[in-house]
């Protein structure tokens, strides 16, 4: 393997120097690119009125990145949180509120809330697309911090193109795509495939932070443009990924092994059937089918085997109708139907797929009354069987003061649904004293049945607050200021709050006899986030182009500030005595840095060599309440801040070929505790080949 | 008979606050110290079974506040202690764990923002294995246990108001449950997480005078 490597270092731009002419379209501002999350219909960037990043496939290739994680973890206001896979914080809310589409359509399968990035092969991208805010009026549940949307390729002008790349831990990622154009069908497919061995950082321990993992992903679209005006489009996508999770325990000298094995499947199918009536009036229909399935089996030697399975699955038909009405008024309207269903043996029975149903409908006006403003006014309303209703208005604004000023007012409702563990969870701890978790829909019963064989030793107030959840609503204000002097520089600053009402916690709710805890979900908790983002582009000169970004995050627990504000809070000092909490050492919620920014600097040749620098700094966070208040201060357990530091350099020939090495964290920065998912320093080498069309 | 006693001892106890409180101004009450007490082992870790399940003694470690020192378990049928500690329950030398007047509640506050004991407090005593004059369990008495890390920390703000064995009044506040008065990280070695739990480092007052001022 390591002759392998050498090889393909060999094979690096340094050692050749052809002169090629390359297209230049790799020069990262702004420019005016094609949204379509923002307004659920193509619009340019310039005209867009909400806070929107779009990460292009070149920055995706030249950072070397594999996974959805790679590249995300590198945009202003968004971190990777580590904990149930990999998943994003957006502008400090966690994983489970934002929504993340492939192509428009939502992906399911969440652990605790996550939705693991690594699932996500980059490979065959076009771009990707962050819409910041809520945005449920376009797109329902989860759409509370933002929308994340995955475009795939569906650029036909390379019609095979093949990459191979090997890395640290025997990391190896092959992918193919390949592309048919003719003037009426379009068929692309992607196929990858990768591995790694995993990685162990903590000494002396044989089992491994990320474990070995296989994992295969196929992707292929087709559309058929019947007529100028009619076209039909299908598209699948599978994902298979087996890891094995072999864990030893040293216990008094004798070791136990455990071999554990988990698969999951993630299956996507689309369809669409897409009319335009004439040029101010077109309508489309979608179909989509997707399920995700987990299951996870550990055989210890001594002891019971443990098994685990997770099983969503998610149908979907809509119709979404565009109208131009004037030049000035465009209206969008559209309808759906969800039907989604869990089964895991986390709930009383893992045969019975617990199920929900949503009625939707949405509808949203713009309106430029001329070429300085836009206004778009959006609403939703969702009508869910399995908990409370939801409705989601939206308005934003642009203006435009000139041809270098931008100003974007955006004030949203967003919601996120309760999840299928919140109304179905049934689970009792043996092992840790028997406490039971119960979802609301069977909890009142569970509990009074348990009443009834006299195994209940006390009930509380919060047993009698429990009704049928609500959805978790935030209203999101954003301002964003772009200021675009010249082609060659780009300033923004946003500011955002965001106020979650409604929070969705666990509560204590009884006990039974033997005094053992029972718990349930309550709509309760109150938060905030807001703060302010910086991001700017400057190029210097034909090669080189800097940019960086900063995010300053302020958070809190509403109920917590009103706690602390009446003196009832209690901390430690520096010798341990308790003392009153005052508001200056609280610090919100856990697992917010407040400081978080990036520095990139980016080097482009004609003669398609190219290179870049990346600097990731996050500042300390909150991991562990450990001075006993339950809220989070000065006085707890933080993980340090970091910087994290990553490098890749490449070259594009014009015979097709193209070549990459890179090192990711050069510093070599570990924190095993805090940050399972960076291994320290890697490398890796690619190479690539395209036959373009001529 | 013994309740009888009991209050009339408390009633003597009041009332000679009363008569101690009239008189202060004239400074007949010291003021109490606090003393702080390190690493008071509570029924540790002795070895691993073959099976990997801890072992300890079963064994409680009695506590005078009057003489702070502790009492060796050969007299813990007497009242020469006020206090005993095994893992997180901490006994009061009273009800159905000894022969004193011991009693104890938990209140919620600063250790020095209790001066005077109020005279609407309720001293439990305990009633094993129902209940405790020091409420048992995570989040309820003195401390929280978080499963994740598997660490016992003190609440914040909680002072243990005990009634000693001769009926006399102490406050006490539990620093810490590791050796060494520091918890330990959510990262230490769960070696480390079994061993060294099971020391108690706390601060108490304990006033001879038999009045409810510290």
């Amino acid at each position: 393997m390591k002759r392998r490597f050498i090889y393909l270092l060999l094979l690096t731009p340094s050692f050749v120097f052809a002169q090629v002419k390359m297209v230049n379209d790799t020069l990262q501002m702004q420019g005016d690119s094609v949204v379509v999350t923002a307004n659920r219909s193509e619009r340019k960037l310039s005209n867009v009125t909400v806070p929107v990043n779009i990460i292009n496939s070149k920055q995706i290739q030249q950072t070397g990145s594999l996974r959805l994680t790679d590249i995300l973890k590198e945009q202003p206001g968004l971190t990777m949180t580590s904990g149930f896979g990999a998943g994003v914080q957006l502008q400090g809310l966690n994983p489970d509120y934002t929504i993340i589409l492939i192509n428009g359509e939502p992906l399911v399968g969440r652990t605790a809330g996550v939705l693991d990035l690594n699932r996500i092969a980059l490979g065959n991208i076009k771009k990707i697309e962050i819409v910041k805010g809520p945005s449920s009026s376009l797109y329902g549940s989860e759409a509370m911090a933002g929308v994340i949307n995955i475009i795939t390729d569906a650029n036909t002008s390379i019609p095979l193109q093949a990459s191979l790349r090997y890395g640290t831990y025997q990391t190896i990622d092959a992918g193919v795509n390949n592309a048919i154009a003719t003037k009426s069908v379009f068929y692309q497919g992607f196929y990858n495939y990768f591995s790694t061995d995993g990685y162990s950082i903590r000494p002396n321990s044989s089992s491994r932070v990320t474990t070995p993992i296989q994992r295969y992903s196929i992707n292929q679209q087709f559309k058929w443009n019947i007529n100028d005006n009619t076209n039909i489009a299908f598209g699948v996508r599978l994902t298979d990924e087996k890891i094995k999770n072999d864990i030893s325990v040293n216990n008094g000298g004798a070791t136990i092994t455990s071999n554990g094995n988990e698969n999951n499947t993630d299956q996507n199918y689309n369809f669409s059937l897409n009319q335009r009536y004439s040029n101010s009036l077109k309508t489309s229909f979608r179909g989509y089918f997707t399920e995700y399935n987990a299951k996870q089996d550990l055989v210890t030697l001594s002891g019971d085997p443990y098994y685990d399975l997770l099983n969503h699955r998610f149908q979907r038909v809509e119709n979404q109708t565009d109208w131009n009405a004037n030049k000035n008024l465009n209206v969008l309207f559209g309808a759906g139907a969800v039907w989604e269903g869990v089964k895991s043996t986390r709930y009383d029975s893992e045969k019975v797929r617990k199920n929900n149903s949503i009625q939707y409908g949405f509808t949203q006006l713009e309106w430029s009354p001329n070429q300085k403003f836009i206004f778009i006014g959006g609403l939703r309303f969702d009508k869910n069987e399995a908990y409370a209703s939801a409705f989601s208005p939206k308005l934003s604004a642009l203006y435009k003061i000139n041809t270098k000023h931008k100003i974007k007012l955006s004030i949203g409702e967003g919601f996120k649904a309760p999840d299928f563990r919140q109304i179905y969870l049934d689970f009792t701890n043996a092992a840790a004293g028997g406490y039971s978790v119960f979802g609301t829909a069977q909890a009142q019963e569970v509990i009074n049945q348990l009443v009834q064989k006299g195994q209940i030793g006390a009930l509380y107030d919060s047993y009698y607050k429990l009704k049928v959840l609500k959805p978790e609503y935030s209203t999101g204000i954003h301002l964003s200021w772009d200021y675009e002097p010249n082609t060659n520089n780009f300033f923004s600053v946003q500011f955002f709050r965001n106020d979650i009402n409604n929070l969705i916690q666990v509560q204590q709710v009884g006990a039974y006899a033997t005094g053992a805890q029972i718990f349930s979900y309550l709509n309760i908790g109150r938060a905030f986030t807001q703060g302010i983002e910086f991001e700017a582009k400057h190029k210097i000169d034909n090669h080189f182009i800097i940019s960086g970004g900063y995010q300053y995050l302020e958070t809190g627990d509403k109920d917590q500030i009103d706690q602390i504000k009446a003196g009832k809070v209690y901390t430690r000092d520096a010798n341990g005595y308790s003392k009153i909490l005052t508001l200056s050492d609280y610090v919100g919620l856990p697992n917010n840095s407040k400081h978080k920014a990036q520095f990139k600097i980016n080097y482009y040749h004609s003669n398609g060599l190219f290179a870049n620098l990346r600097v990731i700094y996050r500042s300390k966070w909150a991991v562990n309440n450990t001075n006993g208040n339950e809220v989070f201060d000065n006085g707890d357990e933080f993980a340090k801040g970091y910087f994290s530091i990553h490098t890749s350099v490449g070259k594009e020939y014009k015979s097709g070929f193209s070549t990459q090495v890179g090192c990711d964290n050069i510093t070599n920065y570990v924190d095993a505790a805090n940050l399972p998912n960076l291994p320290g320093r890697t490398f890796y080498a690619t190479i690539k080949y395209q036959i373009f069309h001529k | 008979m013994k309740k009888t006693i009991q209050s009339i001892v408390l009633m003597v106890m009041i009332s000679s606050s009363i008569v101690a409180c009239t008189k202060s101004d004239t400074a007949t009450v010291m003021p109490v110290t606090a003393l702080t007490v390190k690493d008071i082992p509570a029924d540790t870790v002795v070895g691993l079974s073959a099976q990997g399940i801890p072992i300890t003694n079963g064994k409680y470690t009695f506590y005078s506040l009057e003489r702070n020192t502790i009492v060796p378990n050969s007299d813990s049928a007497s009242t020469k202690w006020d206090i005993a500690f095994m893992a997180t329950r901490i006994i009061t030398n009273g009800g159905t764990s000894g022969t004193g007047l011991g009693g104890a509640f938990v209140y919620t506050g600063l250790f020095d923002g209790l001066t005077t004991i109020p005279t609407d407090s309720i001293f439990k005593t305990d009633n094993a294995p129902t209940s405790y004059a020091i409420t048992t369990g995570s989040g309820k008495g003195w401390y929280n246990y978080d499963g994740l890390t598997n660490l016992i920390t003190p609440l914040a703000g909680r002072v243990l108001v005990i009634r000693t064995a001769s009926g006399k009044y102490a406050k006490m506040e539990v620093l810490c449950y590791y050796k060494g008065g520091v918890t330990l990280a959510a990262s230490a070695s769960d070696a480390d997480k079994l061993n060294k739990q099971r020391y108690y480092t706390f601060r108490f007052a304990y006033q001879p005078n038999g009045t409810k001022t510290f």
